[in-house]
């Protein structure tokens, strides 16, 4: 082995993250066709490691060199070098396809040609299995976590890195697909690259590794030949002989009350739960990740439903929500910090009083005095290190981040409480006091349960443990053999593969859920609405009308495809209108008869350019000052009107007649406004879906950080957007030259509702990366419909705003419905 | 970031609560306007002494007082990560739904109830389309406005209605010299200062409008407060949408037009952020009074509304720069 090449290299690396020591002087070294595997506990230090590795992370000390190159905290040298990870949440956008996410996974150079993108992605599927379930059509939102590891995997090998990290690759796969993603990695290492491989579980590393690496505590437990090792060696490498984490003492003499129990309690990814706690003692919840340990906890919490049957102190009770688990006294600590138990930006005195406000409640007011006590009684009885309560608690350390939510559950006083993972992310030194605290709170009589994915802590904090594996308890300790090595053991030696699970979706859903169906529906609507007006009054197909209307929807489709362009990288631009308008007040200042042809070509220019100066402040308050689109825009909108209506206080300027004749040019009774609108409709979507910076536009508007990787750049991407927008909003302001004829700084106003309008109906999302050109233009076809439509069904004017209410809420409504449906947990 | 932050409040005298909590009501993101407001008021004295004379100040303050109880409303929406587009709508119906009321039957008594259960109605199904329909705040407000402006032509038949004596006075009216707008605005700005600082559930509201997902684990019914914010908003701008009818004696069919913009600058400049949860509706209001005051002396000038518009979105961009002064400095240097 040590003949061949080092393909990754780490010497002495250390890195601190404030207050915790996450990795000690670790020296690791893979070599060229090996099998590396990384093992260790939660928290040992193996994805803070890898970081490292790929330059996620900066190391504190220490070096790395990727292929004998060195590189430090630059994931795109990282990537450039070699090494493609796999982490186990794919980053992927949700709103491309399949194939979409695999050719902007790919660097340039393997790029295919986006004509034969979906050819080339199925035959990218096939290389991993040939009976392969995934449509390369699908949107990545509608795959299931397996499905998405899957289209991770393929990605990293066919990028054939050098070095390929594997983190946890076996979590979300079924049976057979372990043995493909073995056959793959051998074919890896057969050409000479290096595979590290990240597992809980060591009886699949066994078999596949060369060499192993045990991680404890961030420190190197040295590095082993795989085949030499017992599997029992190894768990005692992984545990440690020693314990350097206090526990408090246990419960002293088994309770006989008990206050929680639940019998048959079923829920999404647990089933038939027979479990019951009793005061005074913690139970512990163990298990690999996504086993129904946590879903069960969260059931109990009332945060997913379950069903069954729960009794509380030997009353039946159900629990509809969280906050009937509130009311039964079951009280919940989120193990997600950032996402479920802090309100970042709040003070710690309103994060801990949040879950207890009646305590300081008289009259339905909150006396501050009491509160303060309160706050400053929890400060000293946590130690949480701060100067005082008004402190945001984003600025605070996990560590005590995580203590001022534990002290707001227990201030609820509950009878029940639930803890999941009670010290992720925290130091050493507050784990201790942590765990003080959960012991206290059982000793004062109340039923304690924990979900930890650490084994230590669960065997030093628990009186009793449940293991579950595939959403079931198979097996439970109690006493003494409640000990890490009998927790790690039966956690980790069962081999159970998931089964595969994927929620059915009714076909209608999943059709409306797709990039086509709003266009079919509009389409149909357009034509029923049209079918309609047309027997009552055949007055609206004459030429004459469809002229008109026709005429009137090529300037709102112009617009509404700048707001979708903007709308595709989560964007929105409210100042559409107004630049709208002061283009067209620009042009009425050069493109008046008396003035000759230099002027015009001087404001045609000029027109433009305005339009595009608008979109650079647009971006430079959304991008610098990190102003919110809404409130930049808005300001935009607020200035750009004012600069009309000063350069035109009162509509002025006669346009020339020439210029309008040539802007009402008609084919037939087609005017060329609305044959250049469709034909740009259509170059546009062909750029969307059929070219890089389409696919990437889109990309970066469904996920940024997976755009990121990449290698989107969004800053630049987002000036693109911007600019093009107001270029846009400037072309639809020409098209409305030739209906206003004359400089009216007010021309364009209505339009900045009506191209969001246009767009929504047309299937785009807010949130981005959703959305089509054509999309836009058939809504503002059928806006500018519904506008005129009432006219001929002599309806009164006010059905022109219902009917435009009701459709958009219509439309979205389905759209929300169907995209929410076809999305898988 | 997050250890300067710690380090630098930890070089204040640790233990002294009182004064931290009190240092932190008094200087914080909100307690710019106080001070953008003082220096208007003594520019103002100076270059344009006619517009604090307080003639023309009871003049301005009851169009200011409009502006700030709309603001008021936008604001909690704006706490709730949402924006609310049928302030327009919400406020002409208003207006017009009051005087066609009172008129019918008669009693202004009668009208004020029916017209607020109307515009909760409208709050109610916002909130619902947004909460529960789970479609963008923007979207929904917007659609629900237009229906509403279909609704006021279909009210107001497309000419402007008087409005009831009892209201024009009422509107006109003063408390111990003070105008009444002002005393309804005033009232509005402490009652829901007051709930969201000092009560429950304002709490509670506060923090769905932070961290929706957090406040589910925590137990709070987080669609109940999503739903009432919209309705209070509502309720908010009917009020105002009243209280205009009343003070130009006629419900017009686009009263509530020139208040949305003004309405959500006033949000931007008084300081609450568009991240949910904290806010200021004092804040708010104390910006409409600046955003009124600026127009003025802006018209005192001799300019045109146009200008007086220019340099209201100056405001805003200002307003927002000068919180993000660190930032800015740190984006220029990266280049």
């Amino acid at each position: 082995m040590s003949s061949a090449r080092k393909l990754l290299e780490m010497r002495g690396v250390s890195k601190h993250f404030p207050g915790v020591r996450a990795l000690h002087d670790i020296t690791f070294d893979v070599y060229a066709g090996e099998v590396h595997g990384l093992v260790g506990e939660n928290g040992a230090g193996k994805s803070t490691l890898m970081g490292v590795a790929s330059g996620a992370l900066v190391a504190t000390e220490g070096e790395v060199h990727i292929d004998s190159d060195p590189m430090s905290g630059d994931p795109d040298r990282a990537r450039e070098l070699g090494l493609a990870i796999v982490r186990q949440e794919p980053a992927l956008m949700p709103d491309l396809s399949v194939a979409e996410n695999l050719f902007l996974g790919m660097p340039h150079a393997k790029r295919p040609s986006l004509s034969a993108l979906n050819t080339w992605a199925r035959g990218l599927l096939k290389h991993w299995s040939e009976d392969v379930t995934i449509d390369p059509r699908d949107h990545v939102s509608t795959l299931n976590p397996e499905q998405r590891f899957i289209v991770e995997i393929v990605k990293a090998l066919e990028c054939e890195p050098k070095v390929l990290v594997l983190d946890e690759p076996t979590e979300h796969l079924a049976s057979e697909d372990v043995e493909r993603l073995f056959e793959r990695v051998r074919a890896v290492t057969a050409r000479g690259a290096a595979v590290i491989y990240i597992s809980h579980r060591i009886r699949e590393v066994q078999a596949i590794a060369n060499r192993l690496t045990v991680l404890r505590d961030g420190e190197g437990q040295g590095t082993f030949d795989a085949r030499n090792m017992s599997e029992d060696q190894i768990v005692s490498l992984i545990v440690g002989g020693d314990l350097d984490r206090t526990f408090p003492a246990k419960a002293s003499e088994a309770s006989t009350r008990t206050v929680l129990s639940t019998r048959g309690f079923s829920g999404p990814g647990f089933s038939n739960v027979n479990l019951d706690i009793r005061a005074g003692e913690i139970l512990g919840l163990a298990g690999i990740d996504a086993n129904g340990q946590r879903e069960f906890m969260r059931a109990l919490a009332g945060i997913h439903r379950g069903s069954g049957d729960v009794t509380l102190l030997g009353k039946p009770i159900s629990i509809r929500n969280s906050q009937g688990a509130k009311r039964h006294g079951i009280a919940y600590l989120p193990g997600d910090r950032h996402r479920e138990g802090i309100f970042p930006e709040l003070s710690i005195r309103e994060n801990f009083s949040i879950r207890s406000p009646q305590e300081d409640a008289a009259l339905g007011l909150i006396r501050s005095g009491s509160e303060q006590r309160r706050t400053v009684d929890a400060i000293r009885q946590f130690a949480v290190k701060t100067p005082h309560g008004e402190t945001p608690i984003q600025s605070l350390s996990g560590g005590n981040q995580q203590k001022v939510v534990l002290s707001s559950v227990l201030a609820a006083k509950p009878q029940v409480l639930l803890v999941d993972e009670p010290t992720q992310g925290v130091d050493v030194g507050a784990r201790a006091e942590i765990y003080r605290s959960i012991r206290e709170t059982a000793r004062s009589g109340v039923a304690v349960i924990v979900v930890s994915s650490d084994a230590q802590e669960v065997a030093g904090l628990s009186d009793h443990v449940a293991i579950f594996s595939r959403g079931r308890v198979v097996d439970m300790l109690s006493g003494d053999d409640v000990t890490e090595d009998r927790i790690t053991s039966s956690v980790l030696k069962s081999t159970e593969q998931r089964d595969r699970h994927h929620r059915p979706v009714a076909a209608f859903w999943k059709w409306a859920a797709s990039n086509s169906a709003p266009l079919v529906m509009v389409a149909a609507a357009i034509l029923f609405l049209g079918a309609v007006a047309g027997m009552w009054n055949p007055f609206y197909l004459s030429p004459r009308s469809l002229t008109g209307m026709m005429t009137f929807a090529a300037t709102l489709a112009l617009v509404a495809y700048g707001q979708q362009f903007l709308m595709m990288v989560s964007g929105i631009d409210l100042s559409v209108g107004p630049t709208m308008g002061l283009c067209q007040v620009v042009g009425s200042f050069f493109l008046l008869q008396e003035l000759g042809p230099g002027s015009h070509v001087a404001g045609w220019v000029l027109l433009l350019l305005v339009a595009m100066a608008v979109g650079v402040v647009n971006w430079i308050l959304v991008e610098g000052l990190r102003m919110h689109p809404m409130v930049a825009t808005l300001a935009t909108f607020m200035a750009v009107q004012a600069i009309s209506l000063i350069l035109r206080p009162v509509p002025g300027g006669m346009i020339d007649g020439d210029v309008m004749m040539a802007l009402s040019m008609k084919v037939g009774i087609v005017p060329v406004t609305f044959i250049a609108a469709v034909l740009l409709a259509l170059v546009l979507e062909f750029w969307l879906y059929r070219r890089e910076m389409g696919v990437s536009m889109r990309g970066l508007g469904s996920r940024q950080e997976a755009a990121r990787t990449a290698g989107i750049r969004p800053k630049l991407a987002r000036f693109v957007a911007y600019v093009g927008c107001s270029f846009l909003a400037g072309l639809a302001a020409i098209t409305m030259i030739a209906q206003v004829g004359i400089g009216d700084p007010r021309a364009g106003l209505t339009y900045t509702l009506g191209s969001i309008a246009a767009v929504v109906i047309g299937g785009a999302s807010l949130f981005g990366g959703r959305g089509s050109f054509v999309g836009a233009l058939l809504g503002a076809i059928f806006i500018t419909q519904v506008n005129s439509v009432t006219v001929f069904l002599r309806l009164s004017q006010e059905w022109q705003q219902y009917l435009l209410g009701f459709l958009i809420l219509a439309s979205v409504a389905l759209y929300s419905k169907s995209r929410e449906k076809v999305v898988q947990a | 970031m997050t250890t300067t932050t710690l380090n630098k409040a930890g070089d204040a005298p640790a233990g002294n609560a009182g004064f931290a909590r009190l240092s932190a009501t008094l200087f914080n993101e909100f307690s710019w306007i106080w001070g953008g407001l003082f220096a208007l008021f003594l520019i103002c004295s100076v270059v344009a002494p006619g517009v604090v004379r307080p003639a023309a100040l009871s003049s301005l303050l009851p169009f200011a007082a409009i502006l700030a109880i709309t603001a008021v409303g936008m604001t909690v929406v704006i706490q709730q990560r949402g924006l609310d587009m049928s302030l327009p709508g919400t406020m002409t119906i208003a207006g017009l739904l009051f005087a066609k009321i009172g008129f019918m039957t008669g009693s202004t008594l009668l009208a004020v109830p029916l017209t607020l259960l109307i515009a909760l109605g409208i709050g109610i199904v916002n909130g619902l389309l947004v909460a529960k329909v789970n479609i963008t705040p923007i979207v929904v407000t917007l659609a629900t406005n237009a229906i509403l402006m279909g609704a006021v032509r279909a009210v107001s038949g497309g000419s402007p209605m008087t409005a009831p004596a009892e209201l024009a006075e009422f509107s006109h009216s003063k408390l111990f010299g003070v105008p009444m707008t002002l005393v309804l605005a005033l009232l509005f700005i402490l009652v829901i200062s007051v709930v969201t600082k000092r009560s429950i559930a304002g709490r509670r509201f506060v923090a769905v409008g932070q961290n929706p997902a957090a406040a589910t684990a925590a137990g709070i019914p987080i669609l109940r407060y999503q739903v009432a914010t919209y309705a209070v908003a509502a309720l908010c701008f009917a009020v105002a949408g009243m209280l205009f009818t009343g003070f130009i004696g006629s419900a017009s069919q686009t009263a509530g037009i020139d208040y949305l913009l003004p309405a959500i600058a006033a949000v931007v400049v008084g300081g609450t952020p568009f991240s949910g949860g904290r806010g200021s509706v004092i804040a708010s209001g104390a910006a409409a009074l600046f955003m009124a005051l600026l127009g003025q002396m802006v018209l005192a000038f001799g300019a045109e509304t146009s200008v007086q518009l220019l340099v209201q979105a100056g405001a805003i961009i200002v307003a927002v720069s000068v919180r993000h002064l660190p930032d800015l400095l740190r984006w220029i240097a990266r280049g």
